[in-house]
Order: structure tokens, then C-alpha cells, then sequence
């Protein structure tokens, strides 16, 4: 037998029942489920992949026989080397395989998902792009972006042709705790934002605004003497790079949801344990620290009118909002012993961050004109909330981010009353019952953003004709 | 693996992948003479590795390698400046003069460096590490 063919079988024959149940899985998982957007594509793409591996394994067989005996044993450890490097590329799929079969449409807020879908085609340039769900075993949001699995993708075609990635395939990542719950999952904005921020950096013709904001953190990263030090440089870039993108991902979501992102991030910090008052004010390698982030939100509502919109709403999520915000940037740290770039922060904080702000702006609709319906609509979607009735059926039916923002402010100040009108006044202090209450509420508000993109479908088509 | 680490890791793989085609078409051309592919991806690592001693932001996504702080931390972990340096070279010479004979040495020892890089690259991916330490005092005390 030529020189490690034996190994190579057998390392041949792992990944091809590795491949194999992955690409029965997939079929499996279309079959038994039910998925929105884009979750097909996706399984689509780990079947022709792992059918192209299966195919490429046969050629390796093939290939190792055929090697002169002199370089055999050379020839033969590189193509042990190429299927463990498919390997791997199948284990990071891997990864995102079962987290997308989870998130099927019963365990996930479909509503909500499909009209952030909506929403994000509305941006320049996303308009065919598609979305994969996951339902993450980590308690967290705000992950970053999956850019290098797409650029892995892209590698791994040129070896397996038929393993085309899906063009404009966004991932958005829910704990798998939350999935059905509405509020906290106001967070998919902010994943979505990465997406865009993903797209609009990687496009061919360079986006324009895009190109102005790279061209701020270049100069403000030539204040440095990093030059001679390429590792030092890219860690700089790196570091400069994930800021960047959280700070936009936030304003992102704010321009397109309104406010209630900024009291959907508060529910998520307190949850995570990370808004005492050494946390809110340090910055970490990827994240901006939360008094910056929140300062930047209270920045921006203000300028788009959302803030006066809210006035009459004075929950202590938004007082907190409003303290992190006071909070002067000279207090701010990197790493809680403040041992980090400190200055690279500075310039992040004084430099970056308003090209960010300017950027958004540029890809985003305005928000002024959502924040004068919410102002018109608010007192009739809270009337419909606080007798328990889905707020559909209005004479002048709401928007979607109108319910939403609506719909928060009213989660977080009138709840009680609505426990008592319909518990009694012994429910008040029921942590059961809270808890009950607000998952109601949160399915009359779903209803409600459902009805409303029935209704808006059906405007389109009596509108455009259908499809 | 965590979100973040699958990030981190996707980067190492795509180093690894970027090893492999080079591996791939350099196999190619010593063994079988082929070259249809050889000069567009000894550009790309020819450029990936000039990008990676000036690298700025807004090059960063569209070098074909090292574009990130973990694939150039790969490659200086792996290849001394000199090899860096001969690597450069030895690419030179083959786009130079592809149907030489003589420069199929120099496609051999490519293949070893690449390999080896891809191994590197592939026991990252396994074992991903933090940001050096190093590499952080350096950048507080310029930054």
C-alpha cells in the first residue's frame, strides 16, 4: 500500500460520516420544521457542501494512490492536511447548524423578525438580503458578526464548486431562553446592524460613507507611532474596529425601533449584571463601555425628536439612561484597572464616534417622521393595552414602531395597573402574576406588529398588483 | 465554542484556507505542470504579505490574508522575517519566469512554507489564545 494511505482512509472515512449526518440533519430539520426567512437557504448551502466533501474525499483516495513513491509520504500529509482542514470549516458550521434548527418559527418572536426583515430592506443595498436565526445557548446579545465565516465560505468554494454561500445571508443570534419573549428581543437591531455594517464593508465598489468613516479611524490611528510594529497595529485596528462597530449597531437599531432599544439594552445589561458603576463606564477590547454607548443613544434621540416623543414617559430605565449619559467621558477606563490603550480611546471617543453618527444617518431612514406617529397614535395603542385589547382595530391603525415604543413605555410604567384592573389590588406586589402580565402583553403587542404587516401587505397589492 | 471564539477561529481557518489554495496550485504546478492558477494566487500572497508591514483600516478587508490582528500574529509566529523575506522572493522569481524549470525548487520550498503556516494556522483554530500580552503593554504604551 503506498506510503499513509491507510491514514488517509481512515482520516477519509471520519469526515465522510462526519459530512453525512450533517447533511442528513439539514434535510431532517426542513422537513420536521417550520423556519422564517432565510434558514432553508442555509441548510441548503451544509448539504451541497458536505455532498461536495463527500465527493472531494473520493478524489483524495484516487489522488494518494497515484503519488510517485519519493514524495508520497509529502503529498500524501498535505491532503491529510486539506481534510482536516475541511474538518474544521464543518465543525464552525457545525456550530451554527443546530442553534438554526432550534429557532423554528414556534420557538422564536416571528413577528418581530419578519418585520425587522422588513425593515432592513428598506436600507440601500440590503434589499435581497435574507436572515438565518439561531437560538444561542449563551445568555448574551450583542455578539459579533460572522464576516469570516462568509470570507471562509468564500475560500472553501474555490475547492468544492457547488458549495455556493448564499449572497446577502445574515445570521442574528436570540439566547434560546428568551426566543418567544418580545422586548429583550429588540436586540436583533443591533445584530442586524453588523450585518449591514458587514455588507456595506465588504462591497465591491466601496460605499461611499463607509469609505469617509475608514478614512477618520485612519487618521485618528496616525496620531500613534504604531507603524513599526505591524502585530501592535492590527490589535490597535482590531480593538478600534469592534468599538466601531457596537456604537453603530446601537445607533442603527435606535434609528429603526426608536427608543425602545435603549430600554431593551437596559433590561439586558441589568440582566447580565453589567450597570454597576465600574462596569458602565469601562471599556473592554470589544466593547465601548455602557455610559458611553447610552450617552451616544440620549445624543441621538434627542436630535431625531424622540426624546421630546417620550416625555410624558418617566420610567427609572430612562432616568438611568439619563444618569449614564451625564457621565463625563474623562471618567471613562480602559479595563476596569484601567490599564488599556487609554489614549486610543480618547480618540475613538472625540474622533470616531460622531463620523459613526454621521454615517448612520447616511444609511438609515430618518426618524423624525416615526416619532411624530408615535406621538400621534401612543395615547390609543396605551388606551387598547390597558383593557386588554391588541391594538389593531383603531380608527387610524398604528405602526409597527409605534406599537413597539407604545407598548415598552407602557411594560415599564403601567403595568401595575393593569395587574390590579385585572387581578385586583392583592396582585400588585405578585412577581407570578407581573410575570404573566408581561408576557401577555408582549403577545398583544406581537399580534399587533403581525396584523399591522397583513395590513401593509395588503395596502402594497392593492397598491403594486400582486407580486 | 462561544460566539466570540467562533469569530476568532473562523479567522485562523480562513488563513488555513488561504495556505491550502497556495498549496494546492503550487502541488499542481510542480507535479503536473499546470499553472492556470498560479499567477493570480502568487499575486494575492504576494500583495497579502506586503499588506501585512503597512496595514491600515481601510486595507484591511480586501488583503487577501494576514488582514487581521490573528492571521498576522499566525504568520509571525511561523515564519521568521527572513523566511518573510525569502518567501517574497522566491514568489517573485516564479511569476517571473513561470515555465523555468529552475524555479520549481523554489515552488517546492513554498509548498513547505505554506504547509507549515497552515499548520499553525490549523492549531490555532484549535487552540485559540488571548490577545498577546506582549503585544497589549506595546499598545498602552503607545496608544
Amino acid at each position: 500500500m503506498q506510503a499513509g494511505l491507510a491514514a488517509l482512509l481512515h482520516d477519509a472515512a471520519v469526515l465522510h460520516r462526519f459530512a453525512d449526518f450533517l447533511e442528513e440533519y439539514c434535510k431532517e430539520q426542513e422537513r420536521s420544521q417550520r423556519y422564517i426567512d432565510a434558514s432553508g437557504d442555509f441548510f441548503r448551502y451544509a448539504e451541497n457542501l458536505a455532498r461536495g466533501i463527500k465527493v472531494k474525499l473520493r478524489s483524495y483516495v484516487e489522488r494518494a494512490s497515484r503519488f510517485p513513491p519519493e514524495i508520497a509520504a509529502a503529498r500524501v500529509a498535505t491532503l491529510r492536511r486539506e481534510m482536516l482542514t475541511f474538518k474544521d470549516y464543518l465543525r464552525l458550521l457545525h456550530t451554527l447548524i443546530k442553534p438554526a434548527a432550534d429557532a423554528h418559527t414556534l420557538s422564536i418572536p416571528a413577528p418581530l423578525i419578519n418585520l425587522a426583515s422588513d425593515q432592513l430592506h428598506q436600507i440601500e443595498g440590503m434589499k435581497d438580503s435574507r436572515i438565518v436565526v439561531l437560538l444561542t445557548p449563551q445568555l448574551m446579545y450583542f455578539q459579533r458578526p460572522h464576516t469570516y465565516v462568509k470570507e471562509d465560505a468564500g475560500r472553501v468554494e474555490k475547492f468544492i464548486s457547488q458549495a455556493k454561500f448564499p449572497t446577502k445571508l445574515g445570521f442574528i443570534e436570540l439566547p434560546y431562553s428568551q426566543g418567544t419573549s418580545f422586548f429583550t428581543n429588540l436586540a436583533i437591531y443591533h445584530e442586524i446592524g453588523h450585518f449591514v455594517y458587514e455588507e456595506l464593508s465588504t462591497l465591491r465598489r466601496k460605499n461611499p460613507h463607509i469609505a469617509a468613516l475608514e478614512s477618520v479611524k485612519d487618521k485618528s490611528l496616525a496620531k500613534f507611532p504604531l507603524q513599526k510594529d505591524p502585530q501592535v497595529r492590527k490589535l490597535a485596528e482590531k480593538i478600534v474596529e469592534s468599538w466601531t462597530q457596537e456604537i453603530f449597531c446601537d445607533l442603527f437599531a435606535l434609528r429603526l425601533v426608536g427608543p425602545a432599544f435603549s430600554f431593551a439594552l437596559v433590561e439586558i445589561l441589568s440582566m447580565l449584571g453589567s450597570l454597576s458603576r465600574q462596569a458602565t463606564v469601562t471599556f473592554d477590547e470589544e466593547h465601548p463601555a455602557p455610559a458611553c454607548r447610552f450617552a451616544e443613544h440620549v445624543k441621538l434621540l434627542r436630535k431625531d425628536s424622540w426624546w421630546d416623543a417620550i416625555a410624558h414617559c418617566e420610567p427609572e430605565q430612562k432616568k438611568l439612561l439619563e444618569k449614564l449619559a451625564e457621565i463625563p467621558s474623562t471618567d471613562y477606563r480602559v479595563y476596569s484597572d484601567d490599564s488599556g490603550p487609554k489614549r486610543l480611546m480618547g480618540a475613538f471617543v472625540h474622533s470616531i464616534v460622531p463620523a459613526i453618527e454621521k454615517l448612520v444617518r447616511q444609511v438609515t431612514p430618518r426618524a423624525a417622521p416615526a416619532a411624530k406617529r408615535f406621538v400621534d397614535t401612543r395615547k390609543t395603542i396605551k388606551d387598547c393595552l390597558s383593557v386588554g385589547v391588541v391594538p389593531h382595530n383603531t380608527s387610524t391603525p398604528p405602526d409597527p414602531v409605534s406599537i413597539i415604543n407604545s407598548a415598552f413605555c407602557f411594560y415599564l410604567t403601567a403595568l401595575p395597573d393593569i395587574v390590579t384592573t385585572f387581578e385586583g389590588v392583592a396582585a400588585e406586589n405578585d412577581v407570578e402574576i407581573r410575570s404573566r402580565w408581561t408576557k401577555k402583553l408582549e403577545d398583544w403587542t406581537m399580534k399587533a406588529i403581525e396584523d399591522s404587516q397583513v395590513r401593509s401587505q395588503f395596502e402594497r397589492t392593492q397598491r403594486d398588483g400582486p407580486f | 465554542m462561544t460566539p466570540i471564539d467562533l469569530q476568532d477561529r473562523a479567522q485562523y481557518l480562513s488563513l488555513a484556507l488561504f495556505a491550502q489554495e497556495m498549496v494546492s496550485v503550487l502541488m499542481e504546478y510542480v507535479d503536473e505542470n499546470e499553472s492556470r492558477k498560479l499567477k493570480t494566487a502568487l499575486r494575492d500572497a504576494l500583495n497579502s504579505l506586503k499588506g501585512a508591514e503597512r496595514a491600515s483600516v481601510s486595507s484591511q478587508r480586501r488583503a487577501a490574508a494576514f488582514a487581521s490582528y490573528e492571521q498576522l500574529r499566525t504568520l509571525e509566529e511561523v515564519w521568521k522575517p527572513e523566511e518573510r523575506a525569502k518567501a517574497k522572493q522566491m514568489i517573485q522569481a516564479i511569476l517571473r519566469e513561470p515555465e523555468n524549470p529552475k524555479v520549481k525548487p523554489a515552488a517546492n520550498d513554498l509548498i513547505n512554507l505554506f504547509s507549515k503556516l497552515q499548520d499553525q494556522a490549523l492549531w490555532n483554530f484549535e487552540q485559540p489564545r488571548p490577545v498577546s500580552p506582549g503585544a497589549m503593554q506595546r499598545l498602552c504604551k503607545l496608544a
